[in-house]
């Protein structure tokens, strides 16, 4: 699982800083724009282009001055009740017949001895779900309106004092109600599914002859051995969880559920920075990777990676007895080195004024698993130089509440990558039921956007199509960060015209555009950069469904952190906003009957 | 002129609101086009007319004449290529004008899922009523057209009439005062017709106004206090029933159980008198030989056509 670096943010830095509020009013206004002239345009085809600009402007004050203020939650829910009528006269039921029946052949090919098998467990019933409920919401939103004008019932609708805005909202709050109810109920199956999938139970095994210590039976392709303290005891941690261990009062060993393995963890991430080989802030290497998704630090130079934490209270580290640090951090050899024990680190906590700071804390990078790390409050470390005692929240943790967290490599001639996300302190649970939760709200966000879309489309295209176009929403949200790139425009060589100038004259992309005419050259750049920026623009305005589906936070034991659920509800709001416009203007100018 | 005219509503319409005129068209045209903007069918050609409150009025002419052409652009479900429609004075793509409308179509376009109760209880809800009002209009309206004991059905089971039936109770949920049939009397049997008829009638006692468009010419005769005949998207022929049928100056007989001989007596009478006997059969209806006439184009139309 990878977080990005923007999926950090809090919901108000988000919503004013970064890619929020601010680009999104660009977007808006860009789209806003782009679908003011599509819509002109088609107009003009009709009318002309006097009339055409009047029919528009026109279009837009008879939505806010009666349209917006006539529509009637009575007549919405009418609709959203008839929508909801139909979808199930449609037998869309039958989707929780499959549901149910993919759980139960679930067993044929999910490996139940496989090491992460709560990951496994949770990955496959969400994205059963998501790719259930998605079809769902496409075939729903994308064939209704068009068969209700094939029928012509939609005139009986119309001839009634019924908005534009109604029937659009009629038919996504129907639909969108459809797949609540199926979504709720799959929700629940797989709660249900993943608790029991991960459910077993030992049996106890050979004791030892103190009665102190003792090995389990051998089930669920594992056993464990147990250490007892008194009457109770744990087992050791095999593929990911314990459990508890208690003997009766006849002497016999009762060994209980596993746990440990729904995890919900939050953390607390902190902004990640590098000191260079001198020792001064820098960035850090890039090893040659494509990805610049991690930097790495050199072993045994003065390189070292900074994260800075806010906020840093006892309170939210379950009193702050200890400082739980996770961390899953990269290795690059460059040598074979010591293979066996792996490539070393270590750890330092600074305070900000860079006077106070522990002493080393070493480590072995466990790759591709996360290590933790009890940092007692109480250790021992240095005070401008002179040894002393420290407390973590008291000596090292600066008044603002904010902490370093220095990593160095230790292992010379290796490097160690990280990534903000890569370490991380660790602010206690909550709960795997309201995590899963969340994620399943993801899924109905995906969901609501794909109906809202659908709905949008088969205003003004016939079934078939409208779901080839939502589809190819669809498709393109989901490589969203992919069509970004392109869309960025950071492209050496220029966009579009500038590289079919430089095909045939075979100019090399890293040289300026060199036509020997300076007017020609500009014209083209701003061109270039006027199809850039709408190529950006209509990329930015197809939701990016990849990003709300968080069931990898679910599956990987991450708390869904709700400043990231209320940007996504944000965003899932401001789709909804505009696609129910577009979605209005186009019913509102279509022809009810000529169809 | 184009068809973004009919949004606008500052130039209103010559009636002013509380006035006698329900329904006005004015220089109303439709040209059906292609979805490539090629011309397909000239539907309506320059129509205007007025329907006045309390009337009913009979929208006639053959197959492909423009009449339910005609209907949808006063509904707004068609906009206009030229001219304008207004409904109590209102533009007709104004939604807000049927709060007042009852509406039947040329077939009942309703859900088929849906049984009477729920078909009517669901438009009843478009008019924003509470819900004890839409009970009680439901179960009136299902008793007055006679499907009480279908009530329960889902639509998919109802035989034609039956469609009709509740496609009628349907239009009259909100109490409308204008009720615009489109065929009322397709597939009804002989006492469904008989009923449909009545009702308008009541109705239009009642102070409402209908506008219908019929190929049955003996109810349009019935019923109808004023009529258009469309013949090919024109206007030939517009007035009062009784004069249009008046105009043709012809005495009917009806009489039973006489002789020939009596006849004779009587067509000798009408000979002195100065007049011609034209025939003595069987009368056939009047409505429809005028009808015949202007479709046939034996007659050209007392008005003057467009074009
Ligand atoms: N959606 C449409 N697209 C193209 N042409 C249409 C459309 N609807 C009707 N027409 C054409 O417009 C003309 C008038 O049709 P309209 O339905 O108004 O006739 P009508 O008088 O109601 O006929 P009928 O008595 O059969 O109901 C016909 O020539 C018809 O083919
Ligand atoms: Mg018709």
């Amino acid at each position: 699982m990878r977080i990005e670096k923007d999926q950090m943010l809090s919901y108000f830095e988000w919503l004013i800083f970064n890619f929020g509020l601010l680009q999104g009013a660009i977007v808006a206004v860009a789209l806003s724009l782009l679908g003011f002239v599509v819509c002109y345009l088609v107009s003009m085809a009709r009318y002309g282009p006097s009339e055409a600009f009047f029919h528009v402007t026109r279009v837009i004050y008879e939505l806010l001055a009666r349209d917006l203020p006539g529509t009637s939650i009575r007549r919405v829910y009418a609709l959203a009740r008839l929508a909801f009528q139909e979808a199930i006269r449609r037998r869309v039921l039958v989707i929780m017949a499959v549901f149910i029946a993919v759980l139960l052949f679930a067993g044929w090919f999910l490996d139940p001895a496989a090491d992460n098998i709560a990951q496994l467990y949770i990955s496959f019933v969400m994205t059963g779900t998501s790719y259930l409920i998605l079809l769902l919401g496409l075939f729903l939103s994308c064939f209704s309106i068009p068969a209700d004008m094939k029928s012509k019932t939609i005139q009986t609708i119309t001839t009634k004092p019924v908005r534009s805005t109604e029937i659009v909202l009629g038919r996504i709050f129907g639909f969108t109600a459809v797949g609540t109810v199926l979504l709720v109920s799959m929700g629940v199956l797989s709660y249900v599914f993943v608790i029991r999938g991960i459910e077993h139970r030992h049996e106890s095994g050979d004791i030892a002859s103190d009665g102190m210590s003792g090995e389990t039976s051998y089930d669920a392709s594992h056993a464990h051995s147990f250490e007892m303290s008194g009457d109770e005891g744990t087992t050791d941690e095999q593929k990911g969880h314990r459990h508890l261990v208690t003997r009766t009062g006849d002497g016999q060993y009762v060994i209980g559920s596993p746990e440990g393995l729904l995890n919900a963890r939050i953390p607390v991430y902190g902004r990640l920075a590098f000191t260079d080989r001198g020792g001064n802030p820098g960035i850090g290497l890039n090893v040659g990777y494509e990805d610049e998704y991690q930097k790495y630090i050199e072993g045994t130079s003065l390189m070292s990676a900074i994260w800075t934490f806010s906020n840093v209270q006892p309170s939210r580290f379950g009193g702050g007895d200890t400082l739980p640090i996770e961390m899953s951090l990269q290795a690059f050899r460059t040598l074979k080195g010591d293979i066996v024990t792996g490539v070393q680190g270590a750890i330092i906590l600074k305070h900000t004024n860079g006077r106070v700071e522990s002493e080393r804390i070493p480590f072995i990078v466990k790759e591709f698993s996360v290590d933790q790390k009890e940092i007692p409050r109480k250790l021992s470390g240095s005070r401008d130089g002179e040894p002393v005692e420290l407390d973590i929240f008291d000596d090292i943790v600066d008044e603002d509440g904010k902490l370093e967290i220095h990593v160095r490599c230790t292992d010379p001639g290796q490097y160690l990558g990280m990534s903000a996300a890569d370490l991380y302190l660790r602010a206690g649970d909550s709960t795997f039921g309201w995590n899963m939760f969340k994620g399943f709200l993801g899924i109905w966000m995906q969901m609501f956007l794909i109906i809202c879309l659908g709905v949008m489309f088969s205003t003004f295209l016939s079934g078939p199509v409208a779901m080839v176009a939502t589809m190819t929403c669809l498709v393109l949200g989901f490589f969203g960060s992919l069509a970004f790139d392109v869309a960025t425009g950071d492209t050496p060589g220029g966009g579009p015209i500038e590289s079919l100038i430089r095909i045939p004259t075979q100019q090399g992309a890293m040289v300026d555009l060199d036509l020997g005419n300076p007017v020609l050259e500009k014209t083209i750049k701003i061109v270039d950069n006027g199809i850039m920026y709408t190529l950006f623009s209509v990329f930015k305005a197809i939701p990016s469904f990849g990003q709300f589906n968080t069931s990898d936070y679910v599956a990987y034991g991450f708390d869904i952190f709700s400043g990231l659920v209320a940007r996504h509800l944000t965003m899932t709001i401001a789709y909804f906003i505009l696609t129910s416009v577009i979605a209005y203007f186009f019913l509102k100018t279509r022809e009810i009957a000529a169809a | 002129m184009s068809a973004s005219a009919a949004v606008e509503t500052e130039s209103q319409p010559s009636i002013d609101v509380d006035s006698d005129v329900v329904i006005e068209t004015r220089n109303l045209g439709k040209i059906y086009r292609d979805f490539w903007g090629r011309k397909k069918v000239a539907a309506l050609k320059s129509l205007d007319i007025e329907v006045k409150k309390g009337e009913i009025f009979g929208l006639l002419g053959p197959n492909g004449s423009g009449k339910s052409t005609t209907i949808k652009l006063i509904q707004g479900l068609l906009f206009p290529t030229s001219g304008r429609a207004f409904v109590f004075g209102k533009d007709a793509r104004d939604v807000t004008k049927n709060e007042r409308i009852g509406y039947l179509p040329e077939e009942s376009y309703l859900y088929k899922f849906l049984n009477a109760e729920e078909t009517l209880d669901f438009y009843a809800r478009l008019f924003d009523m509470p819900a004890g009002e839409r009970k009680e209009r439901s179960d009136r309206l299902i008793r007055m057209v006679g499907l009480h004991q279908a009530r329960r059905r889902q639509l998919r089971e109802y035989s034609k009439g039956m469609t009709r039936r509740i496609g009628l109770a349907q239009a009259l949920v909100n109490e409308p005062d204008l009720l615009i049939l489109d065929e009322p009397t397709t597939g009804m049997d002989p006492i469904g017709s008989r009923e449909m008829k009545d009702l308008i009638i009541k109705l239009r006692d009642e102070g409402k106004t209908i506008l219908l468009c019929s190929h049955q010419l003996a109810d349009v005769q019935d019923v109808c206090d004023r009529v258009a005949i469309l013949h090919q998207g024109e206007l030939r022929e517009l007035g009062r029933v009784d004069s249009l049928l008046k105009v043709r100056d012809v005495t009917e007989v009806h009489a039973t159980g006489i002789s020939d001989e009596t006849k004779e007596k009587i067509a000798e009478l009408i000979r002195n008198d100065g007049g011609q006997v034209v025939s003595m059969d069987n009368p056939t209806t009047t409505m429809e030989e005028l009808f015949l006439d202007i479709v046939q184009d034996n007659r050209p139309g007392s008005r003057p056509t467009a074009n």
